[in-house]
């Protein structure tokens, strides 16, 4: 076992995320009470070993690890378990840290198993770095904090629906009664789209400026889509803020919402040109297809619009 | 040698007719501890004195205790011996602390897994170690009895869930809204259900109480003894988006509140939901309020299929929880056997 290696903490991180889930829920089903103190511990144990995990891979990269799919996933699961306990500080929410720590698990899983997500592209000839300028850096590494905020608030949406689903059903001795109430899990929401909104608007705003000076590199359906789930995720908030859109919809909407960002996220390359001597090497297989390198840039958009 | 036993009577064994003859009041308990202290064969006791149960518990260095115990019950002039002794059961050595354990964690008792009592077994013990009746044995039993109580309410579901109307509703209550000290209740008619209701909520932090009644003085009346508000029966309507909570008991034969009002509030409202309580028989609200977002309504039947749903979920602990408290009695026995 190689204790140098990204992969061996980022797999025990989610060992312990397992623990932390199914020993929990267990509990939990056996009425034994909920063990939120000995979840947290778990919980922070697993992101100390994920933090270790995703410091070394940054080591490996000389940056901020988000070139390739597994790493990006990891990074997400990193924010969002970060949100987590962060938010517990400030407003705590019955069995929360279960539901993290179960969707901590499934996105380790879904980045560590595939073992083609974790290409080291750093590996190749005459790579020197990922990120061209530290502010790229900045707006990938917080675009991507805003997605673990939203995933931590898809989780909130979810709880919300459970327990709205029991009380319409009258299903009190479902696993909802241990679930905060409605109107917290509601106003933790709000609140997590806030932040949500905030992040992801920060990093437009820093990477609006690398657009700025080097539009000819951005790829077309990185900016739509980019732009397009900041303003889904503006609408929401807005909606919500003026209390048109609530309860059952919010919540539905905020899952949505996640599920499109993260299909989004396809491509969503968080590194587009990387900096080294070999091109030839620098396609990242995650978004192979969707390669930043085969899609109209906006100056090619422009100079066709020209043309015709 | 010291034989633990315990003579007892209660829910179980008599019936209320029965209990009713043979509850003991503070002087009848007072006079119990005086004359058992003239007893020279016991070196031990507590009287566990409920509404459900009596219970002498004690230690005796005779093998005669049941006889003695009889005998002195027949001069005993606080209650009916003959009574108590024809519905009374008896138990030795590892039974009283297999007992004691059920009692205090509340499975022996009418509403299974209910708390009160284990208070009740609290007191009993204060007052035991007050007069000075019990030594080396009955302290360590009340002592592990209390613990077991814990043990069983930590680790087993039979306090899980209420089981009476007005728990279910707070229960319910604090699953929409949470903290329920901001929570404004309003109450409809003056009836016995919905003040009962409204106790259960004010026990768990509500604090403004509206009521409103055909009768308006009888409002005003309720609403002095929960130290809220009335208001008049033709105005509620207007301010309804102003509650959270809204219990119906009245005894009306029409709707008292049609789905229209309730859609009102609810656009009022912008967003919050709408707790709707509806007790009364027949119904105070119409049903169809129950499709709109955001407001949850529960009727005297949902309420009533919920705690018993809770009771049979208790109900299902009980075994399981009893083989565990058997065994617990047995190790502490046997702990005491080796000492």
């Amino acid at each position: 076992m190689d204790f140098t290696e990204a992969r061996t903490w980022l797999w025990a991180a989610t060992l312990l995320y397992a623990v932390a889930f199914l020993g929990g829920s267990l509990l939990a089903r056996r009425g034994a009470g909920y063990p939120s103190f000995l979840l947290l511990i778990f919980v922070s144990l697993g992101f100390f070993l994920q933090t270790r995990g995703l410091y070394f891979r940054g080591m490996d990269t000389h940056a901020c690890p988000l070139g390739n799919g597994m790493e990006r996933i990891q990074f997400i699961a990193w924010s969002f378990v970060l949100t987590y306990l962060i938010i517990r500080l400030v407003f705590k929410l019955q069995l929360l840290g279960l539901f993290t720590a179960g969707l901590a698990v499934l996105l380790s899983l879904a980045s560590l198993l595939p073992s083609g997500l974790d290409n080291h592209y750093w590996k190749a000839p005459g790579y020197e770095k990922l990120f061209a300028s530290p502010w790229i850096e900045l707006h990938a590494a917080v675009a991507i904090f805003s997605y673990g905020v939203f995933a931590l608030l898809a989780v909130v949406s979810a709880m919300y629906l459970v327990q709205h689903s029991a009380l319409r059903h009258r299903k009190v001795s479902s696993i909802a009664s241990f679930f905060p109430s409605i109107s917290q899990l509601e106003a933790a929401a709000g609140k997590l789209l806030l932040v949500g909104v905030v992040f992801l608007s920060v990093s437009i705003a820093v990477g609006s400026i690398h657009w700025a000076k080097d539009y000819e590199n951005v790829a077309l359906p990185k900016l739509v889509v980019t732009v397009g789930v900041w303003i889904l995720y503006m609408v929401l908030w807005s909606l919500h803020r003026m209390r048109r859109l609530y309860a059952k919809k919010f919540a539905r909407a905020c899952l949505v919402a996640f599920l499109l960002a993260m299909v989004s996220m396809g491509t969503v390359s968080g590194k587009g040109k990387p900096v080294q001597a070999n091109q030839a090497t620098g396609a990242d297989p995650v978004v192979g297809f969707l390669n930043t390198q085969a899609i109209p840039s906006l100056r090619g958009l422009i100079n066709k619009t020209r043309e015709t | 040698m010291q034989n633990l036993f315990l003579l007892g009577c209660s829910h179980h064994t008599a019936p209320l007719e029965v209990r009713e003859r043979i509850s003991l009041n503070a002087e009848g308990v007072q006079a119990a501890t005086q004359e058992l202290s003239a007893l020279s064969s016991l070196r031990e006791w507590a009287i566990l004195n409920t509404c459900n149960r009596l219970e002498f518990y004690g230690v005796s260095e005779s093998n005669t205790a049941r006889a003695e115990m009889d005998e002195w019950l027949s001069r005993f002039s606080a209650l009916d011996a003959n009574a108590f002794l024809a519905s009374a059961f008896w138990q030795e050595g590892v039974g009283v602390v297999q007992h004691l354990f059920e009692v205090s964690s509340g499975l022996d008792s009418q509403m299974v897994g209910e708390t009160e009592i284990l208070g009740q077994v609290k007191d009993a013990y204060a007052d035991a170690v007050a007069c000075k009746s019990v030594g080396t044995m009955l302290n360590q039993l009340f002592q592990k009895s209390f613990q077991a109580a814990k043990w069983a309410r930590t680790h087993t579901g039979i306090g899980r869930g209420h089981v009476s109307i007005g728990n279910v509703a707070v229960e319910l209550a604090t699953r929409i809204f949470g903290n329920l000290s901001k929570s404004r209740i309003l109450i409809i008619g003056t009836g016995e259900v919905g003040e009962a209701t409204v106790q259960s909520l004010q026990s768990r932090g509500c604090r403004s109480v509206t009521i409103t009644s055909r009768t308006f003085g009888n409002a005003a009346d309720l609403a002095r003894k929960f130290q809220g508000s009335a208001v008049a029966f033709t105005d509620f309507r207007e301010q309804l988006d102003t509650f959270d909570i809204v219990i119906s008991a009245t005894d009306a034969n029409d709707i008292i509140l049609q789905f229209e009002d309730i859609e009102i509030a609810r656009a009022r409202r912008r967003g919050h939901p709408m707790f709707l309580i509806d007790l009364a028989m027949p119904r105070d609200i119409d049903q169809r309020a129950a499709l709109l977002e955001n407001v949850f309504l529960y009727n005297l039947d949902d309420l009533s299929a919920i705690a018993n749903e809770n009771l049979r979920q208790r109900q299902k602990e009980v075994e399981s929880c009893k083989e565990s408290l058997a065994a617990r009695a047995r190790r502490f026995w046997d702990g005491i056997g080796s000492t």
